[in-house]
């Protein structure tokens, strides 16, 4: 029993790992297509091994820190990125027998410990003691905050529906119909701020290449960068799974094709998710800070807390249906 | 006393709170204090955890950890951050503050031996978030609805405040 409390939060690192190398060769490939490219293929077959040799140029790269950094600041704060991102996966219900930890409270949680990720961001670009990782760094917390209460909102009409603030019950009570027909709204209004909780093109302002060089992380090299883009994929791969229970189902069929193992329809769902995230990114441009702030506050606030009040209505008067 | 995982557990979170609130005293830098203060209110969230409070440890770390520190951290970087604590130009100022302290310490040693905690407290070991909000909604809807609406004055007042320096 102890060793199975040990391995399994190892196994799952690992397929984390195997899935975040791998995310970012199809995102490049998958970016490529849509721009009439071919995308990575020198490294291995079809370009298989890219990934993992960027990584292993990383990993021996030299570890530079600037002599005006906040030195403990600056060797913390990749620490503090990463270590939320991959706490939140706890309680995450892949199957209904695949899960850590089945807490009374797990969708708040994964809201609560995400956004102590935020604080590895400022202190990193704080520490950095460069404008262009601070200006990076206060964008990205500004976006962070901005969409987390849209993002908290969106999921209330969830949590009605369901009656709990488990993500097993939550994926149970889906058994019949998915949450994504009857909270169309607060999954779009979700979706939307998620993609802008991910950092993730439209919303990728923190770490706009063409303006700000690379945001907050642009002090960082070696491994230190490569902890908060790891962070960072950890939290695609986190966001993907949670929009996949709390919307898509999790791991109940569709159509009844009980055949098909549990966790084959999570995975299926979720790397749809995480294809409709590459998607956008290849088709949509950065948009503006002002802009940034006014859909944040002036259109995804009023419409998630619209979807509340329409959730909690339709609740009342058709109670069988919602 | 038996020494089991949930003892281990609190003297751990402990440490970590006190060490925290000591670090906030003793460091030299701002922003250093704001993150020490963030890891106390970190290990206060984990010892809600360990009293069965699921709900408070993770508004804790929600409002507390993810909200408040970030504010201070923001109010540290958007103002005059480069000062670093100088020694105290008044003397006898330590040996105030010791005092007033140590009364309060006194004071609050005091009400919790006073005060009646031995009587019959509710069950916690099956404590549910729904029971929380049954209790909130239902049972003190209105001391809940008056803090809110304390709130929303608090907020409005404090935009109000902050437009009128603003303008020329």
């Amino acid at each position: 029993m102890s060793m199975g409390i040990l391995m399994g939060p190892v196994g799952l690192l690992f397929i984390v790992l195997g899935f975040v190398t791998f995310a970012i060769l199809f995102e490049r490939k998958v970016i490529g297509w849509m721009q009439a490219r071919i995308g990575p293929n020198r490294v291995g077959p079809w370009g298989m091994l890219q990934t993992v040799a960027d990584i292993l140029k990383l990993l021996i790269k030299e570890d530079t820190i600037p002599s005006k950094a906040d030195h403990p600041l600056f060797k913390w704060a990749p620490v503090i990125a990463f270590v939320p991102s991959f706490a939140v996966l706890a309680v995450i219900p892949f199957t209904d027998q695949w899960v850590f930890a089945d807490l009374g409270v797990g969708l708040l949680y994964y809201i609560a410990v995400s956004s102590i990720t935020t604080i590895g961001m400022l202190a990193g670009g704080w520490a950095s003691n460069n404008k262009y990782a601070l200006l990076g760094a206060l964008r990205s917390v500004a976006q962070m905050i901005s969409y987390e209460i849209p993002l908290i909102m969106s999921v209330v009409g969830v949590i009605l529906s369901a009656q709990t603030l488990n993500l097993t019950k939550i994926v149970e009570a889906q058994e019949d119909l998915w949450f994504i027909v009857p909270q169309f709204l607060g999954f779009i209004v979700f979706f939307i701020a998620s993609l802008a909780e991910l950092n993730r093109t439209p919303f990728d302002l923190p770490e706009a290449e063409s303006e700000l060089v690379a945001g907050y992380h642009v002090e960082y090299s070696g491994f230190r960068f490569a902890f908060f883009m790891l962070a960072e994929y950890v939290y695609v791969f986190a966001m993907a799974s949670l929009t996949t229970v709390l919307f898509l189902g999790g791991w109940k069929p569709v159509f009844g094709l009980d055949l098909v193992p549990p966790i084959l329809w999570f995975s299926l769902k979720f790397l749809l998710v995480v294809f409709s995230l590459f998607w956008i990114r290849a088709t949509l441009p950065r948009i503006r800070m002002d802009q940034l702030m006014q859909l944040g506050w002036k259109l995804l606030l009023p419409l998630a807390l619209l979807n509340i009040f329409l959730s909690a209505v339709l609740k009342e008067v058709f109670p069988g249906v919602y | 006393m038996q020494i089991n995982g949930e003892f281990i557990a609190f003297f751990v979170l402990s440490i970590f709170a006190i060490g925290g609130a000591v670090l906030l005293m003793n460091l030299v830098r701002v922003v250093h204090m704001a993150l020490a203060l963030a890891f106390t209110l970190l290990s206060i969230a984990g010892i809600y955890l360990l009293l069965n409070a699921e709900f408070l440890a993770v508004v804790q770390v929600l409002i507390y950890t993810g909200g408040v520190s970030i504010l201070m951290l923001f109010g540290i970087m958007l103002t005059r951050h480069r000062d670093q604590e100088g020694d105290s130009v008044r003397p006898w100022h330590n040996l105030l503050s010791f005092l007033g302290v140590g009364s309060f310490l006194g004071i609050v040693i005091h009400t919790i031996y006073n005060a009646p905690l031995t009587e019959i407290t509710a069950e916690v070991g099956t404590f549910s978030t729904a029971w929380l909000g049954e209790a909130v909604f239902k049972q003190y809807v209105i001391p809940f609805e008056a803090v809110s609406v304390l709130l929303l004055i608090a907020l409005v007042g404090a935009v109000i405040l902050a437009r009128k320096e603003s303008k020329p």
